[in-house]
């Protein structure tokens, strides 16, 4: 009795559910172009609103004012955003500090991110505080920092070179992978590798660091790797290579410490790699 | 041939007998063999006669009038600066030329139109549009005083735009209907990136009306003898515009062969019967076996439909176009193998670096979807979508037999026009920067399309409310076109609401579904290009006292700046890289990717990281303006 209920409601349910089918059918075509339209207009007209402007990045800015200490990191995300970022605070932010091989040594991290963005540099860590000023959020993050016993950037100019090189070593601040990277640049001769004996330096428990080629055009035009090895007493203890597009490639070794012979080779990969501004940093911490 | 439409609304014509039959609203005297004879315009009314001609009247002088007024917030393009001098150079050869100077020598052709290298001259670009900028120069600023130097260098790129408009509005009229022309029309017009090239005294916008021209002087070329030659001249001029018009054979190639097919159907049909019946006698019923025995007889009917068809149009294209280049081109009058050392710039081109989805591109393999995937972000949704529907009525239609002129086949012609305008960006190898400016002749056939699927959906809503409300019986046109004004005006106004938003900053611009310029930048797609932008920080430096500024990729247009009196002359351009750096007391960075050295050479000689002054499109940074402590 009930099955012959439920077929007689079907059935009579059929051609009123096949009609309005049929009516979607015909009008979806023409109402899909209206909602696109209509959607289309108030995304484009309200994008420009999406971004925070000057007044909250004002804001934003003087609160981390307020309680920034000199040798605290700021950073922006998402990238897009940075020079927004650097005018309202690039004071608080030396070129070496925005040119840092990591965010290690930092205690403080103070991040200004739109749009849900976050910073590679915060990856990990747990945000203290965190403030929004329309729509600028502002977190703070704390660390215990790495402690660096000798910047081998720096020391660069001053190490003995060994090997055929057309130029360098030279502390520049470069363009690797499109971000700002303080470095000691060399450009081995193609084909050939060169070394950069440091002496016997003080090491602690590890030694941390970033290598890649420098600038666009001339990773546009030749195409080959560089290669660099990291070398405490005479064992390689890292070695990296770099193409023209890995960017920025990091590498690290855990270290006995004490005073080691610390040597760097950079090598550029095939007879045909010339131009191959290597450039690397690498700090000694405890 | 002569192309009419049936009234809208109308009933349509007894065709018993007559071989006059309505598809897709379309009137169309038929052959006994079914090939389509003629299809005459309907000129009952005055208006009938009137509409299209003022529609297209009013279009071509809206259209021009925007760009017009619309260029003059947009900055100098670096390669635009290049092509404006080159052009003065050319105009005043050819002005020289015509009032009997004696430039007609080597020496002097050489002198203006390059010799050597082949970017002498700015040699590795056609000159057609360069000449033309050159002389509307000459014409509009010089002899008329009319418009400002860069108004009048600009204004070809304008006037074509208005000539590409028109032509899609009549093309799109002539096979689809009044409302499908005008849509296709104002889509093409309201399409963000082209309006931005069609502001620029450069190719990209030009090249795409003169590609279109060049497929409708084909689509005219097949129902009229005159008009191969008119095909050829075209061509020719598209040749003299941009190098991407080596590709317009291929499409007429295709086209050509298809409707040479099908133009030989039933004797086609006959033969695969016979295959058919062969087959089956041989008891093998493989679709494999009857492919391959049909390759025979298609050969041969489509070399026999081809004969009869037009062959004329190669002739125009072979032989008519390559001579307008000639003639346009005097370089190749003392050079003629520059041609060849022309072609190979462009197959050799450096690869610019380019952003796309986060990453620098400047070597290839490039990603196969960056025209996919970049036509979705730039061109409107509602574009997109109705020219989707559009594509999909349209492919429907040809399957059930219903496509309007197939014996010209119109739509597998816009088709193929896109194809091969978009195509090669799929190889993974052809240069990707400029992006959707390379494969800019494929709007119009997607404005097309765009305008045939909202038609048809607005239509397909007419017949309905006509069907279920009863005061709209009786009154199909007034629904028809109603439904037609509020679909067509919803998508013109999202179109013309992006490209509102995009000005003057239009390569910063990405499209709804990518979330606006800031939506692009998340998503990582490149910033701009050619150091346009620059001109929106001028303004802010006038008011600064004196200084040389580093202007990076807006170097070439600097002098111009100050030429117009944007700038002062105490604010000229302080050379290139780290001299021109340190010159500098002021620094701008215009941002793409590869452009962040940039900021980093400043920040290392200024001492600091801080810039005075950030242009923004859409909230996205484009410029950088440092001032040295």
């Amino acid at each position: 009795m009930p099955r012959r209920r439920d077929a007689t409601i079907r059935a009579a349910l059929r051609p009123s559910v096949a009609a309005a089918v049929t009516v979607a059918a015909r009008v979806a075509p023409a109402v899909i172009l209206l909602a696109v339209a209509a959607w289309e207009i108030v995304v484009t007209r309200g994008a420009p609103g999406e971004v925070p402007d000057d007044a909250a990045w004002g804001q934003a800015a003087a609160a981390v004012r307020v309680d920034h200490r000199p040798g605290e990191l700021i950073v922006f995300a998402p990238p897009w955003v940075d020079p927004v970022g650097r005018m309202h605070l690039g004071e608080l932010i030396p070129p070496d500090m925005a040119g840092r091989l990591d965010a290690a040594r930092y205690p403080v991290i103070w991040e200004l991110s739109i749009r849900g963005a976050r910073s590679p540099d915060t990856a990990g860590l747990r945000a203290v505080s965190s403030r929004s000023f329309g729509g600028v959020t502002v977190r703070r993050f704390e660390q215990a920092p790495a402690e660096v016993l000798a910047d081998l950037v720096a020391l660069a100019p001053k190490a003995t070179v060994r090997g055929k090189r057309a130029r360098g070593p030279t502390v520049e601040l470069a363009e690797v992978g499109f971000a700002p990277h303080r470095c000691a640049q060399l450009v081995p001769q193609p084909g050939e590798t060169v070394t950069l004996d440091f002496g016997r330096l003080t090491l602690g428990g590890s030694i941390a660091g970033g290598v890649g080629l420098a600038d666009v055009f001339t990773r546009r035009d030749v195409r080959d790797p560089g290669r660099l090895a990291l070398k405490v007493d005479g064992e390689v203890v890292a070695e990296r290579r770099f193409g023209v597009d890995d960017g920025w490639v990091r590498f690290a070794a855990a270290t006995t410490p004490g005073e080691h012979a610390v040597e760097v080779e950079l090598e550029a990969v095939g007879k045909g790699a010339r131009d191959r501004l290597i450039c690397f940093a690498a700090e000694v911490r405890r | 041939m002569s192309e009419t439409r049936a009234p809208a609304g109308a009933a349509p014509p007894d065709v018993a007998g007559s071989g006059v039959e309505i598809v897709d609203g379309i009137a169309v005297e038929r052959a006994p063999d079914g090939g389509m004879l003629a299809a005459r315009l309907d000129r009952s009314t005055w208006w009938r006669r009137w509409l299209p001609r003022a529609t297209g009247a009013l279009l071509f002088v809206a259209s021009l009038a925007l760009v017009l007024t619309a260029q003059r917030d947009v900055g100098l393009a670096r390669d635009e600066v290049l092509y404006m001098h080159q052009g003065k150079v050319y105009a005043a050869w050819w002005l020289d030329a015509v009032t009997g100077e004696p430039v007609l020598t080597e020496e002097k052709i050489d002198a203006a139109w390059g010799a050597g290298r082949v970017d002498a001259g700015n040699g590795e670009h056609p000159p057609l549009l360069k000449t033309m900028f050159g002389l509307s120069h000459a014409l509009l600023h010089d002899e008329l005083g009319v418009a400002s130097e860069r108004t009048a260098y600009r204004a070809p790129t304008a006037l074509l735009q208005a000539v590409l408009v028109v032509l899609v509005f009549a093309f799109t009229l002539a096979v689809w209907g009044y409302a499908e022309g005008v849509i296709a029309a104002l889509l093409v017009l309201l399409l963000p990136r082209l309006f931005f090239h069609s502001q620029l005294a450069c190719f990209d916008a030009p090249i795409a009306t003169l590609w279109f021209a060049t497929v409708v002087a084909y689509y005219r070329a097949l129902a009229s003898r005159l008009w191969c030659l008119g095909l050829g001249v075209v061509f020719g001029l598209a040749l003299a515009t941009k190098h991407n018009a080596i590709i317009l054979p291929a499409v007429v190639v295709a086209h050509y062969a298809w409707v040479s097919l099908w133009s030989r159907r039933r004797q086609w049909r006959g033969d695969r019967d016979r295959a058919r019946d062969l087959l089956a006698g041989g008891r093998t019923r493989s679709r494999l076996a009857l492919v391959v025995r049909m390759i025979g007889p298609t050969l041969r009917e489509a070399a026999v439909g081809a004969a009869r068809l037009r062959p004329l149009v190669f002739a125009g294209l072979i032989v008519v176009g390559p001579l307008t280049l000639f003639a346009l081109w005097p370089r190749l009058w003392v050079h003629p193998g520059h041609v060849f050392d022309w072609i190979g710039f462009h197959l050799d081109h450096v690869h610019y670096n380019f952003e796309y989805l986060g990453d620098n591109w400047n070597a290839p393999p490039f990603p196969w979807h960056v025209a996919l995937v970049t036509t979705l972000v730039t061109v409107p949704v509602v574009t997109l979508v109705a020219g989707g529907l559009g594509a999909g009525v349209l492919a429907a239609r040809a399957w059930r037999g219903e496509a309007a002129f197939p014996d010209r086949a119109p739509a597998l012609l816009i088709f193929l026009s896109f194809g091969a305008s978009i195509g090669p960006f799929f190889l993974g190898s052809t240069p990707i920067f400029g992006a959707e400016k390379h494969w800019a002749p494929a709007i119009p056939s997607l404005c097309i399309a765009a305008g045939v699927g909202a038609v048809w959906a607005a239509r397909r809503l007419g017949a309905l409310v006509v069907e279920r409300l009863a005061w709209a019986r009786g009154r199909r046109g007034l629904v028809d076109g109603l439904a037609i004004a509020a679909l067509g005006g919803a998508l013109v106004a999202a179109s013309a609401v992006e490209t509102a938003a995009s000005q003057p900053y239009g390569l910063t611009h990405y499209n709804a579904l990518a979330g606006g310029a800031a939506g692009g930048a998340d998503l990582g797609m490149n910033r701009q290009f050619w150091g346009v932008a620059a001109q929106g920080v001028l303004p802010w430096l006038r008011a600064q006292p004196p200084g040389k500024v580093y202007s990076h990729d807006a170097s070439p247009a600097w002098g111009v700046y100050i030429k117009e009196g944007k700038l002062d002359a105490g604010h000229g351009d302080a050379g290139r890289e780290d001299v021109g750096i340190g010159r500098s007391k002021y620094a701008i960075v215009v941002h793409e990717l590869h452009f962040n050295r940039h900021d980093y050479m400043i920040w290392k000689a200024y001492g600091t990281v801080q810039p005075v002054l950030v242009l923004r499109a859409g909230g996205v940074p484009v410029v950088s303006v440092y001032r040295r402590p």
